[in-house]
């Protein structure tokens, strides 16, 4: 599961466990290879077949087992951790920490930005992580936010979508929540962009490695927590609810992307 | 800025559409601008009762009959249930939409009837298959704005809201993923979403 980075904060994506990014994508792609012998055969019936082929989940099985076990594991672990911490710490400052986070991802963004071709997309990224890394003290505060420059998504999955890569089937995976075979790679290359990863032992960088991945993962869960709670109170089958958000959200946010022709200058300039 | 797009305007680009007689485009502006006329009117109601200083259930009771007014819950509620809607018996078609209607309502009032302050704008229109999605800006305090489309039919005569979609997602057929898979897991029997629908507006406080 990929922590908050803000401009999602709608969707019913749980933020399930924490884990060392390495270990996470070793896991990923256990998981994927784990796949191969377990699909679901598709049905005759022609409604039944548009109902399978919407839902797009050959491995339905195997990702219901693992939703079951991250729902399981979410609701004693991750979420008192996430109830505990709302209650503890104030919005104001838990803003802050989800601002941190967002802009110590903004490489991640940027780079991808530039995968995905869009290169006033990867500048804005640039000048954010610049702006907030000096004025907002290392992104404790969104100064580029006030700037004009707001926060954008990114990530390799959707920079695979807009170079027409299809999804493939979905996929929930235990502890990192929905995908699908091409989000399911894209986070590994993800974590792959991302410097943190490469920070040398020593000088508590390592330290600061986990503090900064566990910080983002409890701030996600606190971000998303009710959103979760509602899913699982309201529908009759929260595992098919949260497949088709998923799988419709990443749809959109590609053809947001490949729609996105914004210009250089800051909102405030453009608006005036 | 946004929502400058009076009915003046809509009226004067009607006359000019229609000057030059063209036919399809003066369906389109007409519908369109119809389409935000609708949604801002709707929204600016259901805005006034969510800011009002009043408590839970009388915002509830306020909203209900806008709703009904509003919305096309019928409509919605044949295509949540997908292919089902045409295996279901007369008596269980009857019982679904009662039930269905209650649980739109609880949906939408849980998730509005909190708030305090909210601001929207009515952004541009543009076609979804036969029906027009209106592209709206939802402010809360304290929280980031929220695109939401709001996709208007006239099928049924007046315009009426048949979907709404929230940073991408369409309720609607979030919805219909859900019961049919529900259905679907429960021997694609009927009954079990019309037992499970019961419990939850039972369960509903």
């Amino acid at each position: 599961m990929r922590a908050e980075t803000g401009s999602n904060s709608s969707s019913p994506r749980p933020s399930p466990l924490s884990c060392r990014p390495a270990l996470r994508v070793a896991g990923a792609f256990l998981g994927l290879l784990a796949l191969a012998g377990c699909a679901t055969p598709p049905p005759k019936d022609p409604d039944a077949l548009a109902e399978y082929n919407e839902a797009n989940d050959r491995y339905e099985k195997l990702n219901r087992k693992a939703f079951a076990i991250t729902m399981w594991a979410n609701k004693y672990t991750l979420r008192p951790v996430a109830k505990a911490y709302i209650w503890a710490v104030p919005r104001p400052l838990r803003n802050s920490f989800g601002n941190l986070y967002q802009t110590m991802n903004e490489p991640v963004v940027f780079f991808n930005d530039v995968g995905a071709g869009k290169s006033r997309r990867a500048g804005d990224a640039f000048v954010r992580w610049c702006i907030n890394m000096t004025a907002g003290l290392g992104g404790l505060i969104d100064v580029a936010a006030y700037a004009g420059y707001k926060h954008h998504d990114n990530d390799a999955g959707l920079t695979m979508a807009t170079w027409g890569v299809p999804s493939g089937p979905y996929l929930f995976l235990p502890a990192l929540g929905p995908s699908s075979f091409r989000d399911g790679i894209g986070y590994g290359i993800d974590v792959g962009l991302a410097p943190w990863n490469y920070v040398p032992r020593g000088y508590g960088l390592v330290t600061f490695n986990w503090a900064y991945s566990i910080m983002g993962t409890i701030n996600g869960m606190a971000t998303n927590v009710d959103a979760l709670d509602q899913v699982l109170k309201d529908s009759l089958d929260p595992y098919a609810t949260i497949r088709s958000a998923y799988q419709q959200q990443r749809k959109a946010q590609a053809a947001a992307i490949k729609a996105d022709h914004r210009a250089t200058v800051p909102d405030w300039y453009s608006n005036r | 800025m946004q929502t400058s797009f009076t009915r003046r305007h809509a009226l004067g680009l009607l006359t000019i559409a229609g000057a030059l007689s063209v036919t399809a485009p003066v369906h389109a502006v007409d519908s369109g601008a119809q389409a935000r006329t609708f949604v801002h009117d709707f929204g600016n109601k259901l805005v006034a009762i969510v800011n009002n200083d009043i408590s839970l259930p009388q915002k509830k009771q306020q909203i209900e009959p806008l709703l009904e007014q509003n919305v096309d819950v019928d409509a919605i509620g044949r295509y949540c249930i997908g292919r089902y809607w045409r295996i279901a018996t007369p008596e269980q078609q009857t019982h679904y939409l009662q039930l269905f209607h209650q649980v739109l309502v609880n949906a939408i009032t849980d998730k509005i009837g909190d708030y305090r302050g909210v601001s929207f704008t009515v952004g541009p229109a543009t076609p979804s298959g036969e029906d027009i999605a209106v592209s709206t800006v939802i402010n809360r305090p304290g929280q980031p704005a929220a695109n939401t489309e709001w996709v208007i039919s006239s099928s049924s005569g007046a315009p009426k809201v048949v979907d709404v979609v929230g940073e991408g997602a369409s309720l609607r057929l979030t919805q219909r993923q859900d019961y049919s898979s529900y259905i679907a897991r429960n021997g694609g029997n009927v009954d079990a979403l019309l037992h499970a629908l019961t419990k939850q507006l039972a369960n509903h406080h």
